[in-house]
């Protein structure tokens, strides 16, 4: 059985390849689209505004620092608006509304605790919703503690050293140990930058696989028309053999696809998409739900052409209210609800959040994991569709 | 000796539309059988339930002793099918369409190079196995269309109409072809609705009209069901329809149709010496251009039990 599956694989196979088109739609394209994307909005000038919120409850030096150096970086300049909030609550709120992107929030006493060599943790409120204002934020708090640890470092050390408690702070100063406050360098993202490079690859990536895997089960239509599935079904093998060949072919050109936009996204622009597991399980997760949404179109079409207009429609309107074309936090709330019944919404936000962190696999169990309950349940629907239709 | 094949109760309806009703029948090791009724008949779809494409609403289909439902996998090693349309990759050579099927169907992978040149010579297409399938003639495409059946040693080869659309001398070589593999221990289910391929191929043969077996038996018990009577052939040239209104009136004419525009086929008892009569019949109303008394056949059975002709 096994072998059966394989000569329709290989069948399969050598048809795609010698089909220039159907290579071109799986490599070319979304490298180029994803290239032109990225330099035409990418750029200098990234459209990437983030507002962050800056919940103050301490009142001190740390967080006026910060403050003063993020209005005089030329970097940030545009790009990161900090907005003051009265306090954790109304972070939230603003938060859930869409006012801002993420948010900084200095505890009381942060900056004696830190002056006083007892180190200071700083919190982030983030949002699924918009991953790029998170990422600016953590980029922004990962420089702050740093910094906490260095200050604290040279405490302690000048505590040992017999400097009274009280001058501490004056003589760490004066010795220049931490230098200033806080300086952000010019490159606010730690770990590589989140561009659009990025997020247009990741957005092409997931739109293009739906078109690929397609093309394997618009096939398997043809086949039903050509009279060559019915001579397959007649002969002692499995009636799932020549669907399970044709997808096995679409989903292995379909990881190709998107990880050869990805490094072309790394090759061409230098971008990080981040921990390379954690990318390629996202992508393996998502191709894996686009092929089950492509065989589930398959599992109840007509013909080959109704079934290449629906994977043609579906993929593009996944692909928008996905945030694969535009970036989802310039949608209207309703349409981000929406997106959440889309792989490229799941897909796209976490590859997102990959890049901009130095964050692993554990870190996108949840997009994963939606991924793989959407391919179940399209699975389970294509294979009722399958035992009514094709192999009826 | 188990037989080849057993199908009993077979039925399928399309909504309302019955296209196979209570169809039954058995097919003895090297036996052709065939299955002759016009178009729309239900061959196909009674076809399309033999070889499991399609679910029966009831009945049952038993291969070589192996049930189909049961067990399709030994049922279906047992058939090679043979699809009405040509059902093959017309942008791979005759040599690879071959190959591939041959693989799918799970034949070792040392047999089947052999395998496939054998059935090459088999369909004589091997000087040809090299060329695209979409540069074949309609013949060619029909003989590699049954070819690609017999890969696996079929006990029996199931043919729907292969003759359809083929011109003289390819139809000849098919059907050549078709009684050397029955020489050699093949059974054959047949259909068509060319009478004469049917009475050439096949030792017994079913009438299907309306998706129902309405005879069975040798050509020899068939034709006998029409009794002693012959079937006449006239071409007239004048009021048609009067002409066969007044024949149906004559003596010993059980059945007459119209064929064509100005043919008429009359079932007639002792149809040779009626002649005189029948002529004299139309004598002012048509002219009588051509005629011709053919010896009972299953032309005359078809029309004798249907009332109707088998090409419509
Ligand atoms: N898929 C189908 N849907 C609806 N009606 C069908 C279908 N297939 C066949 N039929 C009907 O069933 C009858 C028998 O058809 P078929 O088996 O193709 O006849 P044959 O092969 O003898 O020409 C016809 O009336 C045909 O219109
Ligand atoms: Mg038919």
């Amino acid at each position: 059985m096994v072998r059966s599956l394989l000569t329709v694989s290989a069948l399969e196979l050598r048809t795609r390849v010698r089909d220039r088109t159907a290579l071109i739609i799986a490599i070319i394209v979304p490298v180029a689209m994803a290239t032109l994307f990225g330099v035409a909005l990418g750029g200098d000038d990234p459209p990437l505004r983030a507002t962050v919120g800056m919940v103050d409850l301490d009142g001190g030096e740390f967080p006026a620092g910060v403050r003063r150096e993020v209005m005089a970086s030329t970097e940030l300049d545009g790009v990161l608006t900090l907005r003051d909030l009265p306090g954790r609550a109304q972070a939230q709120s603003a938060l859930d509304a869409g006012d801002i992107g993420a948010a900084i929030i200095f505890p009381p006493g942060f900056s004696d605790s830190v002056g006083a060599g007892q180190g200071g943790k700083v919190d982030v409120l983030t949002s699924a919703d918009t991953p790029l204002a998170g990422v600016v934020a953590n980029a922004v708090v990962d420089r702050i503690s740093s910094l906490v640890r260095a200050r604290t470092l040279a405490v302690r050390a000048s505590l040992d050293a017999g400097v009274p408690a009280g001058e501490v702070k004056e003589f760490v100063e004066r010795n220049g140990a931490a230098g200033p406050a806080l300086t952000l360098e010019n490159d606010p993202m730690a770990g590589g930058r989140v561009d659009l490079s990025v997020y247009y690859g990741a957005g092409m990536a997931a739109l293009f696989a739906f078109f690929v895997v397609g093309a394997s089960f618009r096939s398997l239509l043809i086949e039903r028309k050509q009279g060559t599935l019915d001579r397959m079904r007649a002969g002692p093998i499995h009636g799932w053999v020549p669907i399970a060949g044709k997808a096995v072919v679409g989903f292995a050109l379909a990881m190709v696809s998107v990880c050869v936009t990805w490094a072309s996204s790394v090759l061409i622009f230098g971008s990080t998409w981040g921990d390379p597991v954690a990318v390629f399980t996202l992508l393996l997760a998502h191709v894996l739900a686009a092929t089950a949404i492509t065989m589930l179109v398959a599992s109840r079409a007509r013909t080959d052409a109704q079934a290449d207009g629906v994977i043609m429609v579906i993929s593009f309107v996944a692909a928008f209210f996905g945030g694969s074309l535009v970036p989802l936090y310039t949608l209207p709330d309703l349409l981000q609800k929406i997106a959440l019944f889309t792989p490229n919404a799941w897909t796209t936000t976490g590859l997102t959040g990959l890049a901009g962190s130095g964050a692993g696999l554990a870190s996108v169990a949840v997009p994963i994991g939606v991924l793989c309950a959407i391919a179940a349940a399209a699975f389970g629907l294509a294979a009722t569709g399958f035992r009514k239709g094709l192999l009826g | 000796m188990t037989d080849t094949l057993t199908c009993a109760n077979l039925s399928k309806s399309y909504g309302g539309v019955v296209a196979v009703r209570d169809v039954g029948f058995t097919i003895a090791p090297g036996e052709a059988y065939g299955l002759l009724g016009p178009n729309g008949a239900g061959k196909t779809t009674t076809i399309s339930m033999l070889v499991g494409l399609l679910k029966p609403d009831t009945g049952t289909v038993v291969v070589g002793g192996a049930d189909l439902s049961a067990d399709p996998m030994a049922a279906k090693a047992k058939i090679g099918y043979v699809p009405q349309e040509i059902a093959l990759y017309p942008d791979l050579t005759g040599r690879e369409n071959l190959r591939f099927f041959c693989r799918l169907f799970g034949l070792p992978r040392k047999a089947v190079r052999a395998r496939v040149e054998e059935v090459l010579d088999l369909v004589g297409l091997a000087d040809r196995a090299d060329a695209k399938l979409d540069t074949y003639s309609g013949g060619m495409k029909r003989r590699i269309n049954i070819g690609a059946a017999l890969l696996h040693r079929p006990e029996l080869l199931i043919l729907d109409e292969p003759t359809v659309g083929v011109d003289p001398q390819s139809r000849k070589s098919i059907l050549d072809g078709l009684e050397r593999l029955v020489a050699d221990g093949m059974a054959l289910l047949y259909t068509s609705h060319y009478m004469e391929e049917v009475e050439r191929v096949c030792d017994r043969i079913a009438i299907v009209d309306h998706g129902s077996i309405v005879a069975e038996g040798t050509r020899h018990e068939l034709v006998a069901l029409v009794g002693g009577a012959d079937r006449i052939e006239l071409t007239l040239d004048g009021d048609v329809d009067t002409a066969l209104a007044k024949l149906r009136g004559l003596g010993g004419v059980t059945e007459a149709v119209r064929t064509a525009a100005g043919s008429v086929r009359l079932i007639a008892e002792g149809g040779r010496y009626l002649l005189p009569s029948v002529i004299s019949t139309v004598d002012g109303i048509a002219a009588v251009t051509a005629v011709e008394v053919v010896e009972p056949d299953l032309e005359a059975t078809f029309l004798h039990l249907t009332g109707n002709t088998l090409r419509d």
